[in-house]
């Protein structure tokens, strides 16, 4: 079921509105074996995340990125492997956002691209949520 | 009367106790300022009142200043009740000691006895919001020589404060039985008070604190505290420790004779657990010892040691200059570490983000560290039967024996072997390295690396770590490796033939590998020549490859019965120019292949031209169904092409002529019997042309009807 939501959320993420300024022309849906490799990690991980974006232990900040927001939310044990979580879907999500600007032959749109995802992720999240606005963590 | 000069005897003592206390520091400044016993020693009996039935006994000290603390308003008042029973209450303003202030204590004494040489309250309480919420049991006797104070917060929490002293010497003793970390959490540094340090938020600890002194200050202090469920954390919840116990030692002594102090402390950790982003620290019977001298100027470690259950021992000693926190010198010394541990516990976590973020490590290892006058001097890495595994399989390493010194000053050559390996799953041998090493760059004239069963000699290796990570280059050959083992170890179709070829100067730029020059190879009885090579975050989570590639005169025999594609004789060319991989799958690439030029024989079996339709058509079978064709096992040809411009995952294919039209023709017929092939699929999705060509290459023998 989640990771049925997450294809959902990612497929929707992709799809959306098109990129501002000078990515306007970028082809967000871009499928290449790299795209779909990384796509497919962060479905699975998304499975482990979920419960942390729900408990606000991890929130969405504003350059598409995810960040540890409130480790009191984590029992102390399970903290370092949730930073390692948060670390390696950084990792992939990175990857992504350079992979869908080489893809589109423009390597230097990938902050645009970035940026993009970040509102894109804000704009899909479930309701209680935390993600970051104007420099301050807002809920859903 | 004689309570009177008592009292003031009392004060007199009191005077006393405070010109003690400018041994405490012997800096001049403080030496200056220390005692000002600030004017009004107001000391008047007031009340033998009318009522001589409660007379009163009051007086008031302004303020007391020291350099170890300072009072303001101390204001005592003695009550006799009607049974004869006194009562003591004592108000101070403010007390601060090291800029913490308490504000507003009051001692209340409901039974009281003040006698010649002793005042003894029994049944009393302490009042001070800023220690403890509610009032405080406390009792305390004070003699000319002597003051215990006793508080019993709550349930078995007891706080004993008791001093001694005489005109030689004083003795400052407080044991504590269950004692609340948080009382004292105020009197920590300084720093504890920053919005982002980490706060105490629970914890006990029970045992006795000492000090020792005479005329002259100090002499000595002793700790023994044991503490439990100890926990902090702060507001991130990223720096945070749990129900942890500890028991924690320390012994300080003055030497008269060295004129310097001696110190060790001793701490076991007995459990608990620590999260220090990105560190997670558990377990139990973890151990450290601290100790050596201070004279002033320097601070001296001696043989000290940290004992970390399941990693190993590492010892320690340096010289610090004070107090500007200069390290004079230094040496860490660190036998038979358990790897395992140490990468899981220590180096992982900080290797999350990076490529090695899923490194298993294991084996053991020694490391000496030396540091001199501010400046690492020497380090010493030893590894000992070391293994090394890339948990997504991208590179190992088996056996890894090492000894890797280095200096400041000086040229070291390391030895380093390994057993057996893989990077990218090619097979690796043994090989031992000699490794120059001179400051931050790595030398290595020649090595001869066992890959499959061919050697790669690597030429004039050289590596500098720099401000952007580690640069590389190397230039090299490979000799002969056999196609079939290289193609077994990468897992894709079997192929035959070898591999060889010139490797011209091959750098890395902390980001790309590249290949100045071009990468020349011999498989299929023909050569490939390789320009514009260059891999880009090889380690990373999608590489990307990129490169022309010219192959020249490739015998299509070996070719096709590499792939059961079905026979072909003759020889081709191929040029894939603008390739680009993504995770070692083609993304771009503009490729054609056409006939080689020149005399051969040039022959092609009607299976392989069933293969050849079937990705661009099947026109061609089906002519070959309906005509006497079908009776030919093998047919000439005069020319062979395809093309194939990959964009976003289709393949536009044309064959032997260059310009787009709705047929292109993939097989130009010549002799007797001859045939044409004619491809119409100009788009193809790629990952579908690739099943087809699985679903061919699967079929050994395609059986034409």
């Amino acid at each position: 079921m989640v990771s049925r939501f997450y294809s959902v959320l990612l497929f929707m993420a992709l799809m959306l509105a098109p990129l501002t300024g000078q990515a306007q022309e970028a082809n967000l849906e871009i499928n290449t074996p790299a795209i779909a490799n990384i796509k497919q990690s962060m479905q699975n991980r998304h499975t482990q995340l979920v419960q942390y974006y729900t408990s606000g232990a991890v929130g969405l900040t504003q350059d598409g990125m995810v960040t540890m927001r409130d480790a009191n939310a984590v029992p102390l044990a399970q903290r370092q492997a949730v930073n390692t979580l948060v670390a390696a879907e950084n990792q992939d999500r990175a990857a992504l956002y350079r992979e869908i600007a080489r893809a589109n032959n423009h390597p230097e749109w990938e902050s645009k691209i970035r940026a993009t995802f970040g509102q894109r992720w804000t704009n899909l999240a479930r309701p209680g949520w935390w993600y970051q606005a104007g420099g301050a963590w807002k809920q859903k | 009367m004689g309570r009177i000069n008592g009292l003031i005897r009392t004060m007199i003592s009191y005077s006393r106790r405070l010109r003690y206390a400018r041994y405490f520091n012997s800096n001049p400044m403080y030496n200056r300022a220390l005692i000002f016993l600030f004017a009004v020693i107001s000391c008047y009996i007031l009340v033998f009142s009318a009522s001589a039935a409660r007379p009163q006994l009051r007086f008031s000290v302004e303020d007391i200043k020291s350099p170890v603390f300072q009072t303001k308003s101390i204001i005592a008042r003695i009550d006799s009740g009607h049974s004869g029973a006194q009562e003591l209450t004592i108000g101070i303003e403010e007390i601060t000691v090291q800029n913490y202030a308490l504000k507003d204590i009051r001692v209340l004494c409901r039974s009281f006895q003040w006698h010649q040489k002793e005042i003894e309250c029994t049944n009393g309480q302490l009042i001070a919001r800023d220690l403890f919420v509610s009032p405080v049991p406390m009792q305390f006797v004070a003699t000319r020589s002597h003051l215990t104070i006793d508080l019993r917060p709550s349930g078995s929490e007891r706080w004993q404060f008791s001093v001694q002293w005489d005109d030689a010497f004083w003795h400052v003793v407080l044991a504590i039985e269950t004692g609340k970390m948080t009382h004292v959490t105020r009197w920590l540094p300084d720093i504890s008070d920053h919005e982002n340090f980490p706060k105490l938020t629970e914890g006990t600890f029970s045992g006795r604190i000492q000090f020792n002194g005479d005329l002259t200050g100090l002499t000595s202090a002793h700790i023994d505290l044991s503490v439990d469920v100890l926990a902090f954390s702060d507001p991130t919840g990223m720096h945070a420790g749990e129900n942890i116990a500890l028991s924690v030692k320390s012994n300080v002594m003055r030497n008269p004779q060295h004129q310097h102090w001696e110190w060790r402390g001793d701490v076991l950790w007995q459990q608990g657990a620590v999260f220090w982003q990105p560190l997670f620290f558990s377990g139990a019977d973890h151990y450290l010892n601290v100790q050596g001298v201070f004279d002033g100027k320097t601070l001296t470690l001696q043989d000290s040691h940290l004992a970390l259950s399941d990693i190993g021992t590492v010892k320690f000693s340096g010289v610090v200059d004070w107090p500007d926190g200069m390290v004079h010198r230094f040496r860490l010394d660190a036998d038979n570490i358990a790897l395992s541990a140490l990468s899981e516990q220590v180096l992982k976590p900080f290797l999350a983000d990076t490529m090695f973020a899923e490194l298993e490590v294991s084996g053991q290892s020694d490391f000496t560290l030396q540091v001199r006058d501010g400046t690492l001097r020497r380090v010493k890495l030893s590894l000992d039967d070391v293994n090394i595994v890339d948990q997504r399989n991208r590179f190992a390493f088996h056996r890894i024996n090492a000894h890797i010194p280095w200096r400041a000053d000086n040229t070291t050559v390391a030895d380093i072997s390994f057993l057996n390996g893989h990077v990218l799953r090619i097979p690796l041998g043994t090989v031992r390295v000699p490794l120059e090493i001179k400051d931050s760059r790595l030398l290595l004239p020649q090595l001869a690396l066992p890959v499959l069963d061919g050697i790669l000699k690597l030429e004039d290796f050289s590596a500098a770590y720099t401000d952007d990570g580690w640069r590389w280059e190397f230039g090299g050959e490979l000799t002969p490796v056999s196609m079939e083992a290289l193609t077994e170890a990468l897992q894709i179709q079997p192929m035959h033939g070898i591999l060889s070829g010139y490797i011209p100067k091959v750098r890395y730029d902390g980001e790309s590998v590249s290949v100045n020059g071009v990468l020349q190879i011999n498989v299929f009885d023909g050569s490939v020549v390789i320009h514009q090579l260059k891999l880009i975050e090889p380690m990373g989570l999608t590489p990307h490859l990129t490169a022309d590639i010219a192959m020249r005169n490739l015998d299509l025999g070996l070719l096709t019965s590499a792939f059961s594609f079905g026979k072909v004789e003759g020889r081709v060319d191929i040029d894939v120019n603008q390739l680009e991989l993504a995770n070692w799958k083609p993304i771009h690439f503009n490729a054609r292949l056409f006939s080689s030029p020149g005399s051969y024989t040039r022959r092609i079996s009607q299976a392989a031209i069933r293969n050849i339709s079937a990705l661009g058509g099947e026109g061609a079978v089906v002519a070959i169904q309906r005509s006497f064709l079908r009776f030919f096992e093998e047919f000439s040809y005069a020319e062979i092409g395809w093309r194939c411009a990959l964009r976003f995952n289709v393949c536009y294919m044309g064959g032997i002529e260059p310009e787009p039209k709705s047929s292109y023709t993939l097989i130009r017929g010549g002799g007797i019997p001859s045939i044409n092939v004619m491809g119409y699929n100009r788009d193809v999705n790629w990952q579908e042309l690739i099943t087809r060509l699985q679903r061919i290459t699967q079929e050994n023998e395609p059986v034409i009807q």
